[in-house]
């Protein structure tokens, strides 16, 4: 795995993942949120959205895929926050883009943008904070 | 209607959870584009960690490991009760995923039994929108603290 002495801040990475049509119901199958607002394009639009729209626990998780495949080991992320600052709907293409702001003794902290295909930003100051042991 | 500060303290659980590896494979997968179930496919590419029992194995984790997010399938009850409680009387369709802060103790593997419980930490109005939080911390069989977390509501009033 790689090591802490491979961590620098400057650091870039991208990882980009799409909400396609069944998305929101195969993540509502395996995180047990079934919210209809996230699976009845009927409910998405009496909720005043184009139609059904993607779990933010979804987006989050993308966000993570990029942090852990940074890191190189899912458990290594040992902090996520994120603000939901616009949906992210049926179709949208997410590209998160993160950086390593600072590497402190075993923490390495890492900022990360995530916009979708019209440039708009989905989350609102996402950060995240991986551990990773010295050998 | 602003929601009253005295749902402050409310409190939802313990919950309890066993974690299975296939849970674990397909919340990887699904994420990562694939589709999970008898029809499933893999998608994009799901860390190793959490769905190549092989890679894991030789891991410094010894097995699979679930994914940072993972924590909505034994953590987010308490939010959802919290949302949708008759005594909070929350419109659903005005309430939105705010925000959501996850903070990571042991990692999270099969056959881990987990403990969960939530309260209502905070609720406060601003303009026309209502925000609450709900926090929530899960332990393992062993007692060790695998997560705290913090999921934030606003409600468009």
């Amino acid at each position: 795995m790689k090591p802490l002495a491979d961590f620098h801040a400057g650091d870039t990475f991208e990882l980009t993942r799409e909400a396609d049509r069944y998305r929101p119901v195969y993540y509502a199958a395996v995180s047990g949120d079934f919210n209809p607002i996230h699976i009845d394009p009927e409910i998405g639009r009496a909720a005043g959205f184009p139609g059904a729209i993607l779990q933010g626990m979804c987006t989050m998780a993308w966000l993570a895929d990029a942090c852990s495949a940074y890191l190189g080991d899912p458990a290594r992320v040992k902090r996520l926050r994120v603000r939901f600052s616009r949906p992210v709907v049926v179709g949208d293409v997410v590209t998160f883009r993160g950086r390593c702001v600072a590497v402190e003794g075993p923490v390495v902290r890492l900022e990360v943008e995530a916009r979708n295909q019209r440039g708009e930003e989905v989350l609102r100051g996402a950060t995240a904070e991986g551990w990773v042991e010295a050998v | 209607m602003a929601i009253d500060p005295r749902h402050v303290g409310r409190r939802y659980g313990p919950f309890r959870n066993t974690v299975c590896a296939e849970r674990i494979q397909a919340f990887a997968l699904a994420v990562s584009g694939g589709v999970p179930g008898y029809f499933g496919s893999a998608g994009g590419e799901p860390h190793p960690y959490s769905v190549d029992e092989e890679a894991a194995r030789r891991s410094p984790h010894g097995a699979l490991v679930a994914p940072p997010t993972f924590g909505v399938t034994f953590a987010m009850t308490a939010f959802a009760l919290a949302c949708s409680d008759p005594e909070l009387g929350l419109d659903l369709l005005r309430l939105l995923h705010a925000g959501q802060e996850f903070e990571h103790g042991a990692p999270v593997r099969p056959g881990d039994v987990l403990t969960t419980e939530g309260e209502i930490v905070e609720v406060h109005s601003k303009g026309s929108l209502d925000f609450m939080t709900v926090r929530t911390e899960t332990v393992n069989q062993a007692g060790e603290r695998v997560l705290v977390a913090r999921w934030g509501a606003v409600i468009r009033t």
